[in-house]
């Protein structure tokens, strides 16, 4: 079991459209190539999401299992989750409530359709006790902030 | 007896709309709400008819899809009750005796006949529906002599009237009609026959009702219930199914699913999409079941098709014509890398695995695989 690797978890912007989602793509890039990359996108943000924006979240996909890694979706606000499901991408993701949980989940096995059958499972608060440590997290927060990247 | 009738669409300030369209215009299966009223109403033998929309909805051709005996009034300057009341005004003075007063807002079969007859028995000066709560349902007979009670009950938005009116109890269907889960709700109800809401096309197979020119592409599938509406288009490979409606004018294109969901008119819906559970139209989508309404800006998911018929027609010419440079380019522009030998091709180790084991001797050990290594997948008992 890897829990070394570090997880990033990198805020997406207001708006997520053909502009700013080349500019966000350059951003993530660089965590994108590393060995086995772990990645959590939060949408909670998110306001505008359109077909680039969708197109811009399946390379980072491809592009961290490319390497081994993965990209996971957490915190999805209404505008996302509805766009996602309307061009049907939201199979294609792992979708997690918050971010803790998506960065729990690289270290732990607790698919979302499990919850149905354990409840009270939400990633390792009531875990058993077994369950491995989470793995390192590193919340990458935005070099300059701008209008469309608000950083808590 | 000359009774007149005044239908008001609209009226309220937050609810009732969606996207700044009040839903009592939008289509329901074909035909307006507003006009399924009017329907009811005429059966009364009402002479004359008008009805009071507020000022600015973008709806598109809904006068003509009004009958041409109805009055339509756009309030103006959002004077929404200033103008009702003055079209109340107007009727009396051209010698109606009794005005009947429906805001949309609610729907509901009221019997207007038996309304107008319990009005007339109570020797009443206004009457109002009520459901079963003793709630109001918007529905309101007022004599035309009185012009007070008439006046000050709009300008109180139909909340209060002047004097204590006769209640007329009112049990059979209604639909509050207050979002777009209620619309939805109100065209499921027509497909479950629990309401006298029909679908305005041909049935032509049990359960799918299409409307006149409406064009559905022989790759396409729509399982019952379904209504597709007048000159409507389905493309090839969507999908409509379980108890959709897709509206006049609306464009579904190719492979997308529309699933439980009503497609308002004038809606174009992009190609590849999964609408599931969802009021779609003016540019936004309420997804029921996450209740949430959102903007949808990118043309190629969500879009509106223009309201003129000339200009639809230039734009399908213009699509014509452009389809081979349009394709031409496609073509220059893509970069296809195409094998040049086929069994070259076949035989590449797949580009999924980064490197090819190698033995000491550095050879591939992809070509000397042990073929009494076999793997065999179990079916059943075999």
């Amino acid at each position: 079991m890897e829990t070394s690797r570090p997880v990033i978890v990198k805020r997406i912007p207001e708006r997520l459209d053909k502009k700013h989602a080349r500019k966000f793509l350059s951003e993530v890039r660089p965590f994108l190539a590393a060995d086995r990359p772990q990645v959590v996108f939060d949408l909670s943000q998110v306001k505008h999401l359109d077909a680039a924006g969708v197109d811009m979240l399946l390379d980072c996909m491809s592009e961290a299992m490319r390497r081994d890694g993965d990209l996971k979706l957490a915190a999805l606000s209404a505008h996302a989750a509805v766009v996602l499901e309307l061009t049907r991408t939201d199979r294609l993701f792992e979708i997690y409530e918050n971010s803790t949980d998506a960065v729990r989940s690289f270290s732990s096995f607790l698919p979302n359709m499990l919850r149905q059958f354990y409840p009270g499972a939400r990633g390792l608060h009531h875990a058993p006790a077994h369950f491995p440590a989470h793995p390192a997290v590193v919340h990458h927060e935005p070099a300059a902030k701008g209008d469309d990247e608000r950083a808590a | 007896m000359d009774v007149k009738a005044i239908v008001l669409a609209g009226g309220s300030n937050a609810t009732e709309h969606i996207a700044a369209v009040p839903i009592a215009l939008l289509d329901v299966l074909g035909e307006p709400v507003v006009q399924r009223v009017l329907t009811r109403v005429e059966k009364l033998g009402v002479t004359s008819t008008a009805v009071v929309a507020e000022h600015g909805c973008p709806l598109p051709g809904i006068r003509t899809s009004l009958r041409p005996n109805v009055k339509f009034v756009e309030a103006v300057n959002g004077d929404f009750w200033r103008c009702a009341e003055q079209q109340f005004n107007d009727f009396a003075q051209q010698g109606a005796e009794l005005i009947l007063l429906i805001r949309i807002g609610p729907y509901t079969e009221l019997d207007y006949e038996d309304f107008v007859q319990f009005h007339l028995d109570r020797g009443a000066r206004v009457s109002v529906a009520v459901n079963a709560e003793g709630e109001s349902l918007d529905r309101f007979i007022i004599s035309a002599s009185r012009r007070n009670d008439a006046a000050f009950l709009l300008r109180n938005e139909l909340k209060r009237p002047r004097t204590p009116c006769e209640s007329y109890l009112y049990k059979g269907y209604i639909n509050p009609l207050r979002n777009a889960a209620d619309l939805r709700h109100l065209a499921l109800d027509g497909f479950a026959r629990l309401n006298t809401i029909a679908p305005a096309g041909t049935e032509i197979k049990p359960g799918v009702w299409v409307a006149d020119g409406a064009r559905i592409h022989p790759g396409a599938r729509v399982l019952a219930p379904a209504f597709i509406g007048a000159r409507a288009k389905i493309r090839a490979s969507a999908v409509i199914t379980r108890g959709s409606v897709i509206e006049h004018h609306a464009v579904v294109d190719c492979g997308t699913v529309v699933e439980n969901s009503t497609v308002l008119p004038f809606t174009y819906i992009g190609a590849g999409l999964d609408v599931s559970i969802s009021v779609v139209g003016f540019r936004q989508i309420s997804n029921l079941r996450r209740n949430a309404t959102v903007e949808v800006g990118d043309a190629r998911l969500i879009s509106m098709t223009t309201t003129s018929a000339p200009l639809r027609t230039i734009g399908t010419a213009m699509d014509l014509v452009t389809f081979v440079p349009r394709s031409l380019a496609a073509g220059f522009r893509r970069s296809r890398t195409v094998p040049q030998s086929i069994p070259e091709a076949v035989a590449k180790p797949s580009a999924a695995l980064a490197s090819v084991p190698e033995d000491s001797s550095g050879q591939s050990t992809v070509a000397s695989f042990q073929t009494n290594l076999m793997s065999a997948r179990r079916y059943g008992n075999e």
